[in-house]
């Protein structure tokens, strides 16, 4: 039986996380923002068409924004986050193998399972995907995780593909490839394109059909395997993360009830060291800080009090500072004025070594404004190791430093209780085109 | 009426509470009932597919007729198929509105369940996206 791999993404992730809640935006040029409200990190369609590039800063282009009245969005990471597990959620019913290879793409194995109609199967897919979520994806196919990449450029770029493809033809495949340059063959960078158009090398269907032994010693294994994977000899397995249920967690009991703020967050910061140093010893990054306080339960004649809450990074850290700040920020959440707190504490999830090749966003711009971090991080660790009193971390005003600008952020997921006007006499005229996806 | 706030269903550890078997009127239940048959967790009976379900908080009394309060939670569910009758978040005028969906001699209409309130008529020139289902609305009291 004939592998079948579908790879799954999302179109133009942020913008369409965006309009989601803003259907009147479909068809309308949306851009998001990067932290700080920088530069422009996310394009729909129509702001790719005006020639507007990724990670352009916005002060460049505000001639642009203004004439063609271009909706700016600040990140919202909490939300492009939730939709993300959603779309994951709805991808799973369609497959017993799921990879999730980014926050916006998943690779699928459909062996077996619809090798009566793939093209209906991934129809089925982007409808049942749109319907629950509201996010158009596209789904590329094929018999190996190259081809289904390539699949699935090929279904966002022409639209007569109805955003399915399926490459397990070989008849069909050598057309596509004869017309695709050879750079837009997953794995292959710029560089690696330019020296294979030195020699000669041109469309995709150029390099497929260079011998592996060639490509293996003029550049190396990998573009070997991909020139494999192009003549659907699979390569490279579906790798299935299972959920990383490792946590970290710091937390003690007080001897003496704590019930000021100061006093709180003081032994919170000590925890969120301690966490973020194990996190160090383990060369792992976490993504998710949680905190939670509590009184005593076995003092009925006390108020009780227990409570938590979690927030998800926008990117994953090891960093004390970064920690510490997340932490304070939820402590002030959660605490109430007028009991006795006996325990309160730490636990760090999402849970991934630091090797692993992270999607380098150019957004990241928390990450980069960690630059020398790491660097620090490690002098902190080793003071700490000589001197075990050690490097305290102040834990007063970490939360200012980097509180990001986001004066556009979606308005819904401010927690605010924004007011709208009651006009029913204006409404709007919205695209006709998508409503046969619902 | 235009919603305010849209919240996503947190995912945690089921929380099962004891459901009493008989229906608690505004008395006390019979010592004869069975105290617990089952246990109910809210979000079992609210949720029935986490991916598509969305929470809102509505404004306005345009549909106090259909039980909507100023401030309630509404729990809404994308995957429904919107059919009259149907209580629907509909995107007009870039905001999202709840109505009752309906249809009278092929016209759409968007109704308001208080007299106060217009409904809204469907033609050719007014588009509009229905966003969801309103499957349950939840009433502070």
């Amino acid at each position: 039986m004939l592998p079948l791999l579908a790879l799954v993404d999302c179109n133009n992730f942020y913008v369409s996380c965006e309009r989601m809640f803003r259907p009147d935006l479909i068809g309308k040029p949306v851009a998001v923002l990067s932290n700080n409200d920088g530069c422009i990190v996310a394009r729909s369609q129509e702001v790719k068409d005006l020639g507007i590039k990724m990670g352009v800063p916005v002060f460049q282009v505000q001639n642009l924004i203004r004439r063609h009245k271009i909706q700016l969005f600040s990140s919202n990471y909490t939300l492009y986050a939730d939709m993300s597990a959603r779309v994951m959620s709805i991808l799973e019913e369609f497959t017993p193998s799921l990879e999730v290879y980014s926050i916006d793409e998943s690779f699928l194995d459909l062996t077996g399972i619809c090798s009566h109609d793939p093209i209906v199967y991934g129809q089925r897919i982007r409808k049942t995907v749109y319907r629950s979520t509201g996010i158009p994806v596209c789904v590329g196919m094929g018999p190996t995780k190259t081809l289904a990449k390539l699949a699935n450029f090929a279904a966002k770029k022409w639209k007569q593909s109805g955003g399915v493809l399926d490459l397990s033809d070989p008849g069909r495949r050598e057309k596509l490839m004869r017309i695709v340059p050879v750079g837009e063959v997953w794995g292959i960078g710029s560089r690696t394109a330019a020296r294979l158009n030195q020699l000669g090398i041109v469309t995709v269907w150029d390099l497929a059909s260079q011998p592996v032994d060639r490509i293996r010693d003029q550049f190396n294994v990998v573009v070997a395997r991909t020139v494999m994977e192009l003549n659907g000899i699979s390569c490279l397995e579906l790798e299935e993360i299972a959920p990383d249920k490792k946590q970290i967690v710091c937390s003690r009991s007080f001897s003496r009830r704590l019930t000021e703020y100061r006093e709180l967050a003081e032994a919170l910061a000590e925890f969120c060291s301690r966490a973020a140093e194990k996190l160090r010893y383990q060369s792992s990054i976490a993504g998710h800080i949680s905190v939670f306080i509590r009184t005593n339960p076995f003092n009925p004649n006390e108020p009780q009090y227990q409570r938590a809450a979690g927030i998800t990074l926008p990117s994953a850290t090891q960093d004390t500072r970064v920690i510490v700040g997340a932490a304070n920020r939820l402590l002030k959440e959660l605490f109430r004025e007028g009991y006795r707190y006996q325990k309160c504490g730490v636990q760090l999830g999402q849970i991934q070594p630091t090797s692993l090749p992270d999607q380098m966003d150019l957004f990241n711009l928390v990450a980069f404004g960690q630059a020398g971090s790491e660097k620090l991080m490690q002098a902190v660790d080793r003071i700490n190791r000589r001197f075990p009193k050690g490097i305290a971390v102040a834990a007063a005003g970490f939360d200012k430093t980097w509180k990001a600008k986001a004066e556009r952020i979606s308005k819904r997921y401010k927690g605010l209780i924004t007011k709208r006007k009651k006009s029913y006499a204006k409404v709007l005229k919205v695209q006709k085109g998508h409503r046969a996806l619902l | 009426m235009p919603l305010t706030g849209l919240w996503y269903p947190r995912s945690s550890r089921p929380l099962f509470l004891p459901l009493f078997s008989g229906k608690v009127a505004a008395g006390f239940p019979s010592p004869a009932d069975d105290y617990i048959e089952k246990t109910l967790d809210l979000n079992e009976l609210l949720v029935k597919k986490p991916a598509a379900t969305f929470f809102a908080r509505a404004q306005g009394e345009s549909m106090l007729g259909a039980g909507i309060h100023p401030n309630d939670i509404l729990v809404i569910d994308r995957s429904i198929e919107p059919v009259p009758g149907k209580i629907v978040i509909c995107a007009l005028n870039g905001e999202l509105v709840v109505k009752r969906l309906k249809r009278l001699e092929n016209q759409w209409i968007l109704a308001s369940e208080n007299q106060y309130y217009p409904d809204i008529r469907l033609h050719d020139e007014l588009e509009m996206v229905i966003w969801g289902v309103v499957t349950n609305v939840i009433h502070a009291v």
